[in-house]
């Protein structure tokens, strides 16, 4: 190929150009969506854990004990109890009482606890979602371990002197043995890589990784595909422009608009959200390389593409699963390996966790290099790809 | 202004089964306006494409100045302008960046792209329009930016791709003045036209029919090339007359213009003298005859219907 002009590259960069700035609405939406989608994902993301579900409470045993666990349960914030009184029936209809939950103590419980056969707490929860069951039974479970923690030092504060007495009789390593089985064990947590546990530090290679992506390879893919279906294609190939000249002039303005939009979520998250960013020259290497891939594959979708509905309906068919199966919003291992080896083919998956790798582990780049590499590749093909087949219409 | 300029040789191009156009084999010398004649689906805009580069040639080969027009298309593309059928430019563009995005495309150097642009405009006299978006012009001056857009670059050869269908008589004319005046500074025009009156004023004009080139040669040799006389009869009502007329033997056609008929026939003379003396349809009233001058339609009529008696072959 001969060398390319870069006069010629910018007739067309500038051409490109002012048809993004001329088309208003579109021109709004690159600039009002990533912030707002940021700002959206970002809130609704922030939460972790569940807080205030709406659940219903059933107490059935009228004692003081009981009363004590209701106390130590309304105080548990991850749940809003509504209370019902002991007659109700049909505590598994969860819908009709507007509630995810329902706790049952049954007549008798407290008494239970005492004769030594503790009846179980019968506890309806909404299992739909497949996460929230878990989460409220394990809550509910604490506040039951506490219960029971508590229960045990006011059993063994009202323990008869003669206990005591005998204890001492027993010998320092059984009694120690004791001891130590009537405390409770514990984890210590070291949390490593995103000490605050904030999901928003996880997410937010997700939600970059999102919008570029369906922004890029949508508004790409119909460039060619625009020019063909106005007929313009031809007057562009009866110019002096080579293939080259026409497809770098293509990308350029839309590499700017990109990092400018990645500079946008990149503030909003550092400063709104407090996202510490390590290493910004690193990430704008990773952003760069992933805008690169994501344009040569709206490129590559163009050049097979005859229309612009055909080339929005690839780019759909396309990003639909990689929204789902790339990692930006939950990690990939929790996955089967055949869909995580699938993965593997997509930009987004080696961005988030380039971005990741860089970002939260601070790893270097023998970790984060091969994904460097892996989009780079992803660049390069697709861009070659896209020039071959415009190649092929000209025949 | 010597030699041909574009060559043809058995230039073909099938698609699939289908020859859209064969064996074209003729040469277009420089200076020269060569219109391209023939109806819808002839195969002129094919070989127009098959010129431009557009589209590769199934068999045989041309040159535009030497150069092959497939194989050497990157260098070719900056001898010749080309106006699509379709308007083809940018619509949210204006007449302006138009003109400067064709002339960067072009190579148009950039200090003189600004010079050259003025030049252009108030060539096509669309300089009230400079900073109207493309889309917001009349169907004329679309056509007049596209002729403008590919001339910016200057270039010795102008393809245009039927310019003027579609347009009223006045843009037509504007059009048309702007050729000549191409042509006048030595500008060679290969322009595709259905239209007849457009075909007189070529210097050159070839027949195209079903991708077959039945004729080349200047209007007026054309028109000299009927062997016969040209016959035109009043008869009244006219209608009917056009309807029994052609199926008379030793009448190839017939064709109405301006309320009489023109009789397509290898011996007119005879079908004449039979008449006079014997009128064959009692309702239709026989009024006149006369000889007249063939029209490049007449001729075009003759070549693409095959009427073969009728004319004598172009040495």
């Amino acid at each position: 190929m001969k060398r390319l002009s870069i006069s010629a590259i910018a007739s067309v960069a500038r051409k490109e150009f002012i048809h993004i700035i001329r088309d208003k609405r579109v021109l709004v939406l690159l600039l009002i969506l990533p912030p707002l989608f940021t700002l959206i994902f970002g809130y609704a993301f922030e939460a972790g854990e569940p807080t205030g579900v709406p659940a219903l409470l059933i107490n059935r045993d009228q004692t003081e004990r009981t009363q004590r666990f209701v106390d130590l349960v309304l105080k548990n914030k991850t749940f809003t109890w509504k209370k019902a009184p002991p007659e109700t029936t049909n505590e598994g209809d969860l819908v009709g009482r507007h509630v995810q939950a329902a706790l049952v103590i049954p007549a008798g419980w407290s008494e239970s606890l005492s004769n030594g056969d503790p009846k179980p707490l019968p506890f309806y929860v909404d299992g739909s979602d497949t996460n929230t069951a878990d989460a409220l039974t394990g809550s509910l479970q604490r506040s039951l371990g506490e219960f029971q923690l508590g229960e045990r030092q006011v059993m063994i504060d009202s323990l008869p002197e003669e206990v005591f007495e005998l204890g001492k009789k027993l010998p320092v390593e059984v009694r120690k043995q004791f001891t130590s089985a009537m405390s409770q064990w514990e984890i210590k947590p070291q949390i490593l890589y995103n000490p605050k546990s904030r999901f928003i530090d996880y997410v937010t290679p997700g939600i970059i990784g999102l919008i570029l992506q369906l922004l890029t390879v949508t508004l790409m893919a119909c460039t060619i595909a625009r020019e063909r279906e106005s007929g313009t294609l031809y007057q562009l190939m009866v110019t002096s422009l080579r293939r080259g000249e026409i497809v770098l002039g293509k990308i350029v303005p839309y590499l700017a608009i990109s990092a400018l939009i990645i500079l946008i979520i990149l503030l909003l998250v550092a400063f709104h959200f407090e996202v510490k960013l390590i290493s910004p020259l690193v990430l704008a290497v990773v952003c760069l390389l992933f805008l690169l891939c994501s344009l040569g594959l709206g490129l590559l979708i163009s050049a097979i593409s005859r229309t612009q509905t055909q080339a929005i309906q690839f780019s759909v068919f396309f990003l639909l699963p990689v929204f789902v199966l790339s990692g930006a919003f939950a990690p990939l291992e929790h996955l089967p390996p055949i869909i995580q080896w699938v993965a593997e083919f997509f930009p987004l998956t080696h961005f988030c966790r380039a971005f990741r790798l860089v970002n939260l582990y601070h790893a270097g780049p023998s970790f984060y290099g091969i994904d460097l590499v892996v989009m780079l590749l992803g660049a390069v093909v697709t861009f070659v790809g896209a020039a071959l087949l415009l190649k092929r219409i000209e025949q | 202004m010597t030699g041909p300029v574009i060559s043809l040789r058995g230039l073909t191009k099938c698609y699939g089964r289908f020859e859209a156009v064969r064996d074209l084999t003729f040469d277009i010398n420089a200076g020269t306006i060569f219109g391209f004649v023939g109806a819808n689906g002839a195969g002129k805009t094919t070989t127009m494409r098959m010129l431009c580069g557009l589209t590769r040639p199934t068999r045989g080969s041309a040159t535009i100045g030497g150069a092959d027009v497939w194989r050497k298309r990157h260098a070719v593309r900056s001898k010749f302008g080309y106006v699509a059928q379709r308007f083809s430019l940018y619509r949210d563009l204006t007449v302006v960046e138009n003109f400067r995005f064709f002339a960067g495309a072009h190579r148009v150097s950039s200090r003189k792209i600004e010079e050259r642009i003025n030049q252009v405009l108030s060539l096509i006299d669309l300089e009230a329009k400079r900073d109207a978006p493309a889309g917001s012009l009349s169907g004329g001056m679309r056509q007049l930016l596209s002729l403008g857009c590919a001339i910016i670059h200057d270039p010795p050869l102008l393809f245009l791709d039927e310019p003027t269908s579609g347009l009223d008589p006045v843009h037509r004319q504007q059009i048309w003045d702007l050729l000549y005046d191409f042509s006048n500074r030595g500008v060679t025009i290969f322009v595709t036209t259905h239209y007849m009156d457009e075909a007189e004023r070529c210097t050159e004009v070839g027949f195209l029919a079903r991708g077959i080139l039945l004729a080349k040669a200047t209007p007026r040799t054309l028109i000299h090339s009927f062997r016969v006389r040209l016959l035109e009869v009043n008869i009244e009502p006219v209608m009917p007359a056009l309807v029994k007329l052609r199926d008379i033997p030793g009448v190839l056609g017939v064709s109405l213009r301006s309320g009489r008929l023109r009789v397509y026939s290898a011996e007119p003379e005879r079908l004449v003298e039979r008449w006079k003396t014997q009128w064959p349809f009692p309702d239709l009233q026989f009024k006149g005859e006369r000889w007249v001058e063939p029209d490049m339609e007449d001729v075009f009529t003759a070549y693409s219907q095959g009427y073969d008696a009728m004319i004598k072959p172009i040495s």
